[in-house]
């Protein structure tokens, strides 16, 4: 069967043009989101079997562009649309427009994942930063306006910055796509490596990295509860991805320090912040701050150790759900039902990293790969960073675990679900491991 | 304090720029250093990614503009996306100007204004429309065709104090042209083999109906384009009473 | 002569990058933001130039032709800024609603 990724795109964006015209919005945003999940794992397990999946737009590349699904890729969007739909659910009244453009974030962050150009993905940037600032302002109060205005700032910025660092790359080997330039670059002249270090503070913005993440902490404050959530699934994690991909061509020792010091000083100054936060929106971007520089440490030890993949997808995942639902859940004051306590507690524990939640396994994995190293100070700043975490998301389960909640039930099943992901992925690991023992799974 | 790391930032990002433009070289579609690797195969190729646009624009898409040729053939996706970035910043304008009621009072524009505006409206119309319809063939194309249409409402907008675009209207034809665009990539991949492939035969070169899809795209770009500006300037303006 | 070019680029963006830190006015602050990504445009176009070539349209009466790759991303990037410098303006407006003030003050604030 020819599974044609393209169409990961080309769907959503048909209804989102559509919408206006078709006026059930949700009903069909929902049906668009579930199509997609199911085209999305049919690839995975296309890609899983045969190996990379390309797929040419227009004309072979470099000429035209194409669309390169490799097994994280596809795992990513995989995730992407699975946790779109599941946090569709949880939106109670849906608009026309913000289907629309919930729909377009969540094409566009499946984009950047599966793009194989790079001006490709800048364009993919751009749609998921745009309909990230209108979703941000969706209350229309002084508070989300204000994170609107400024991560709009701050994103135009970026985008300014990314453009600069692909007008540089393209001079130096007038190609944009990504894998030709990988396959012809030979040394890092300075050209090059200004090149990366531009490319990597524009992505940086959408990533929430160092140094210009002064937006999230304002912009998750001032958005809803089911859109802070989709921010943190949808275009930051592809964000990530997008740096994941810039390191393999830009694969030498300079950037990945460059992306090691980035990472460190992202990790320590999002969690030590997230301590000192008192408005529970505020704390969770400070962490999801934290959590991603704690990626970014993994994607910088992805030339030196073999677990630096495993552990980026693990970190990747468990943070892209736990970090999903707890946004869910900070729309009402506390876990009034059992629902909303497992997911609460699930996801708490998988972002400190306690077995067998997912995050452990991610956790794990990157101490596992700096003890390879002998990097005992990356340890020691993850190690100092998890105590940290640990410190105030029990201050943080303290006080919502007495609060009632006032939200309707069916509201509080979304969170659940994506809390037990979280578990399944912790566990599943096992699974794979007795079946390829065993002989039923062989890769 | 605020003032000093401006001019520290701004130096800084100054000097990294001019020093990064001392490497840059200058460009030579004919030489070998730049000839591309193809990403699927593996092996070199020996031309460059421009030579190649620039030797083949003819005959692979019928287009006498290269730069058309690219934006919406080679690159026809990038397009795609740029036209969603219009659609999402529209759809974001028309959502927050939605809560947003009294407007200040207008004044009325003079005679000559008001009449001149009636007269030259379709005349800017007909400019656009011409800029769109001729984009393979000439500079121009979608985006300039579809910024002149919404100039030409612009204008009405400024002479009349009372003059609204129908909101309906408006999202239909934006709704209809960015299916019109998704739909010709689908057909490509059926009738061709890839998205936004070309299925059509490109014609006689040169001549008005010819270079395959191109000119459709363009139409809908440009439908799109005017509408998604005209859309945005009608919000700006302020909510019809 | 490039070098002429090169410098007027240079010099966009970093005043651009100057005033959006040191304004607190926001129309201020898009209006810096434009010059940036004018700056921007200039440089992708100054990056596609080579010396003597024309406009790529192919009517053969020439030879040398500029690279009309960087031609179209600028195409594309002129629109990607007029989209955002609007939903900008409308964030504006509705900010002054809000606040009857175009003043900004959390933008260095981390």
């Amino acid at each position: 069967m020819v599974i044609h990724p393209v169409l990961l795109i080309a769907i959503p964006l048909l209804f989102a043009f559509l919408m206006p015209l078709l006026k059930r919005a949700k009903a069909v945003t929902i049906i668009i989101l579930l199509f997609n999940t199911l085209l999305a794992i049919l690839m995975f397990h296309n890609v899983y079997n045969n190996g990379p999946l390309y797929e040419i737009i227009a004309f072979s590349p470099p000429i035209g562009i194409y669309l390169y699904v490799d097994n994280i890729a596809a795992l990513l969007a995989v995730m992407i649309n699975l946790l779109a739909f599941i946090n569709f659910l949880s939106v109670e009244k849906v608009e026309i427009k913000f289907a629309m453009l919930y729909l377009l974030a969540v094409a566009s962050s499946t984009g950047i994942v599966i793009t194989g150009d790079i001006f490709n993905m800048f364009v993919f940037f751009e749609i998921a930063a745009v309909s990230s600032y209108a979703l941000v302002a969706w209350k229309r109060d002084k508070e989300a306006l204000e994170g609107a205005i400024k991560y709009m700032v701050l994103g135009s910025i970026a985008s300014v910055l990314m453009l600069v660092g692909i007008a540089f790359l393209y001079s130096e080997f007038r190609s944009l796509n990504i894998y030709d330039i990988m396959n012809r670059m030979d040394e890092g002249s300075v050209l090059i490596l200004l090149s990366f270090a531009f490319l990597l503070t524009g992505i940086g913005v959408e990533a929430e990295i160092f140094p210009l993440n002064g937006w999230v902490p304002d912009a998750y404050q001032g958005a809803a509860g089911s859109i802070a959530s989709l921010l943190s699934f949808g275009p930051s994690k592809a964000g990530i991805y997008a740096i994941a991909r810039l390191l393999m061509i830009f694969s030498w020792q300079q950037s990945y320090d460059l992306a090691l010091s980035v990472g460190i000083m992202t990790l320590l100054i999002g969690e030590l912040a997230a301590f000192r936060q008192e408005n529970v929106k505020r704390m969770l971007a400070y962490s999801s701050i934290g959590q991603m520089g704690l990626i970014l440490i993994s994607l910088s030890m992805l030339d030196s150790t073999d677990y630096a993949i495993i552990a980026f997808f693990f970190l990747l995942v468990s943070h892209a759900a736990s970090k999903g639902a707890l946004f869910l859940l900070s729309e009402r004051k506390g876990f009034g039902s059992n629902a909303s306590k497992y997911a609460g507690i699930v996801s708490v524990m998988s972002l400190i990293g306690m077995p067998p939640m997912a995050g452990f396994w991610g956790k794990w994995y990157i101490i596992m790969g700096a003890m390879q190293m002998e990097a005992w100070w990356i340890i020691a700043a993850i190690v100092f960073s998890s105590v940290v975490e640990a410190a105030y998301f029990a201050r943080y389960l303290s006080t919502t675990m007495q609060e009632e909640e006032h939200a309707s039930i069916i509201a509080a099943y979304p969170p659940a679900i994506m809390a037990t992901l979280t578990l399944l992925l912790g566990i599943l690991p096992f699974i794979y491991k007795i079946a390829t023992i065993g002989g039923v799974i062989n890769g | 304090m605020r003032r000093m790391a401006g001019i520290v930032l701004a130096a800084l990002l100054f000097a990294c720029i001019m020093y990064a433009f001392t490497f840059v070289k200058t460009y030579d579609y004919n030489s070998s250093d730049y000839y591309y690797t193809d990403p699927i195969e593996g092996g070199k190729v020996n031309e460059t990614v421009t030579g190649h646009y620039i030797e083949n624009t003819k005959n692979e898409t019928g287009a006498i503009n290269a730069v058309t040729a690219i934006v919406v053939e080679y690159r026809g996706f990038d397009t795609l996306g740029e036209v969603t970035v219009l659609f999402t910043a529209s759809t974001g304008v028309s959502m927050l100007l939605y809560s947003l009621h009294q407007r200040r009072k207008r004044r009325e524009a003079n005679l000559i204004l008001k009449e001149g505006s009636k007269i030259v409206l379709p005349f800017i119309l007909l400019t656009g429309a011409y800029i769109f319809i001729h984009g393979h063939l000439t500079p121009g194309g979608g985006f300039p065709g579809g910024s002149v249409i919404a100039s030409g409402f612009l204008l009405m907008m400024v002479a009349y104090p009372k003059y609204f675009l129908k909101e309906s209207r408006v999202s239909i034809t934006e709704s209809v042209a960015g299916m019109i665009f998704v739909l010709i990539g689908m057909l490509g991949l059926v009738f061709a083999s890839y998205f936004l492939e070309n299925f059509l035969s490109l014609g006689d070169v040169g001549r008005l109906f010819s270079a395959g899809i191109i000119p459709i795209i363009y139409i809908a770009i440009g439908f799109k384009v005017g509408a998604e500006l005209s859309g945005i300037m009608n919000n700006l303006k302020g909510v019809e009473e | 002569m490039i070098w002429a070019i090169y410098f007027a680029i240079a010099s966009l963006l970093a005043i651009g990058i100057y005033g959006v830190i040191t304004k607190k006015n926001l129309m201020k602050i898009f209006i810096s933001i434009s010059i940036m990504e004018t700056g921007v445009n200039l440089m992708l176009i100054a990056i596609g130039y080579i010396p003597g070539g024309t406009a790529p349209i192919e009517n053969g009466d020439f030879t040398t032709y500029v690279d009309p790759l960087p031609q179209a991303l600028v195409l594309t990037a002129i629109v990607i800024g007029v989209s955002v410098l609007a939903l900008a303006l409308v964030m504006v407006i509705n900010y002054y609603e809000k606040n009857k003030t175009l003043e900004y003050r959390r933008l260095m604030k981390w």
